[in-house]
């Protein structure tokens, strides 16, 4: 099954706010080529893709499971919570 | 605005925090991000009903099943071992928004005030600031989880490390209350849960948990190793859940849910600094082993809620055996997941059982030049037991 159609299952209420951010996006481009990024691996939801030498960020689809901040060597992820309670609401947990 | 208490987070160390001082006669306000509490917290998950009922009053506790049985079930690529064991304590299964709706109603009929939807952006003294505005309290309890932000924004510990997280991925498949029994075996409230070992495709700890009218099914694995491996978390989930197709075949898809799991904390995170409290999987609080985490949330979060004193409340955690043990089980679990540590033991339990059944043990003499490490082991794992 893709990970999208497990998104699919999922309540979201979108922050218009992102509430990830990339530092320097120079960073990425390094780490891409030396640590084949590890924020793209580690994410359950696909949340980054690297698009023509750029980290992309699709933040909507964070599962705020909060694995991607830990794994960046280089600390390049500003990582805050949905405001307003958006973000992801699950029904089981 | 002024309360005496101001708690951080509503799942089960925010809310046994704020229940323990709305019950002792505090004006207590809790804090809650998500638009209910629950509604962002992940768990498999089984609770043992002794350690809650420590905290609340469990008669009403929204369970799923009465676990009746555990399976134990250790993997290699080409065998499997399994050993079924009757639990003797009362293990629930349950789901965490309705279990952590219920406990937070439980610090609300104490008296204790909750407010949602609405994220603590930071501390600054005495003073809680939210996106809504700022509230002055006495005492302060983070109970925000293990993605803690806030403590960290305090110095009060550190970032985790990614060879001390592991990530916990899981799906909830529906179907009916009927089914789920047919296809368990299970009468009326009887549940069942599995914890499957294995070290294929990477060393990593499963489980299969039944609800009411659904399976949960999900797999921990270290980050780092998740890394080191390029292995996408869902393709592990899928290779965990392939040779249990059966089981959930029909069945639908209801829920896709991740969260990281500390391995590592209290007491090298601070529990405290002054009247600002950290509580739960904020603090580390979690059996590396079993995840189990929500029983030393409470526990915590009640100490926490009835300290004078942050010296108090440090000495009381050194002295609950909820805590303890998880301290005690670090040192094994490092061990264990060690280099090819968890693979000898996967292969070790698989090959006496196929060796035993097959009336050869000769077969085990490969184990020979291991026993030292099986000794060293079975010293640590006597010191998580005792
Ligand atoms: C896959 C998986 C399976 C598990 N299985 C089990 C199991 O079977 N049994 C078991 O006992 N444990 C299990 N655990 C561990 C258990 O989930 C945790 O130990 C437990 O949730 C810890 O409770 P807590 O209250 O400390 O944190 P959480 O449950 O994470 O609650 C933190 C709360 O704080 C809120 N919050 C955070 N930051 C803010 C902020 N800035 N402002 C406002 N609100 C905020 C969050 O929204 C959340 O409601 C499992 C974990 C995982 C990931
Ligand atoms: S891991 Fe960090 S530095 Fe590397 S690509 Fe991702 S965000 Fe950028
Ligand atoms: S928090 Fe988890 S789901 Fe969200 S972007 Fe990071 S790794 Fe992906």
């Amino acid at each position: 099954m893709r990970v999208e159609e497990r998104l699919y299952t999922l309540r979201y209420k979108r922050d218009e706010k992102p509430h990830l951010e990339i530092k320097d996006q120079a960073n990425c481009a390094k780490c891409y080529d030396t640590y084949k990024s590890p924020c793209i691996t580690v994410c359950p939801a696909n949340v980054y893709s690297f698009t023509e030498g750029k980290i992309v960020i699709s933040y909507e689809n964070c599962l705020e499971c909060g694995a991607c901040k830990i794994v960046c060597p280089f600390n390049n992820i500003i990582w805050r919570y949905p405001r307003y309670g958006l973000g992801i609401s699950l029904r089981y947990g | 605005m002024k309360f005496d208490a101001v708690v951080i987070g509503a799942g089960p160390a925010g809310s046994a925090s704020a229940y323990t001082m709305a019950k002792a006669g505090y004006k207590v306000l809790m804090i809650e991000k998500g638009s209910e509490p629950g509604a962002k917290n992940v768990s498999g998950a089984m609770i043992r009903e002794a350690v809650i009922s420590k905290v609340f009053e469990t008669k009403d506790l929204p369970f799923e099943r009465i676990v009746k049985r555990v399976r134990l079930i250790f993997k290699t690529r080409e065998n499997e071992t399994e050993i079924s064991v009757k639990p003797k304590d009362k293990l629930y299964t349950i789901a965490r928004l309705k279990f952590d709706k219920w406990l937070a109603q439980k610090a609300e009929g104490a008296g204790a005030v909750l407010i949602t939807k609405t994220t603590v952006t930071g501390i600054e003294g005495q003073k809680v600031i939210t996106e809504r505005g700022e509230i002055e309290a006495g005492k302060i309890v983070i109970a925000e989880g293990a993605n803690a932000l806030l403590s960290m924004s305090l110095g009060l510990r550190r970032e985790l490390r990614s060879e001390e997280t592991v990530l916990g991925i899981k799906e909830v498949y529906a179907s009916t209350r009927d089914e789920v029994a047919k296809r368990f075996g299970l009468q009326g409230d009887e549940g069942e849960s599995w914890r499957i070992i294995t070290d294929y495709p990477l060393p990593s700890a499963g489980f299969i948990y039944t609800y009411k009218d659904a399976v949960a099914i999900g797999i921990g694995a270290k980050v780092d190793e998740i890394t080191q491996r390029d292995i996408r978390p869902f393709e592990l989930l899928d290779t965990f859940k392939e040779p249990y197709s059966e089981l959930i075949k029909g069945f639908s898809l209801r829920e896709y849910s991740a969260k990281i799991i500390p391995e590592n904390g209290f007491p090298s995170f601070k529990p405290c600094e002054g009247s600002i409290y950290v509580v739960g999987d904020a603090l580390g609080l979690v059996d590396p082993l079993t995840f189990d985490g929500i029983g030393p949330a409470v526990i915590s979060g009640h100490l926490a809620g009835k300290a004078e004193s942050c010296n108090a409340y440090s000495n009381s955690l050194y002295e609950a055996s909820e805590i303890l043990k998880v301290m005690r089980s670090r040192p094994l679990t490092r061990e264990l997941l060690k280099g090819d540590n968890l693979s000898l033991y996967i292969h070790l339990v698989t090959d006496f059982s196929l060796s035993w059944a097959e009336g050869d043990l000769s077969k085990l003499k490969y184990y020979k030049n291991s026993l030292g490490t099986i000794l060293k082991h079975l010293l640590l794992g006597l010191e998580v037991v005792q």
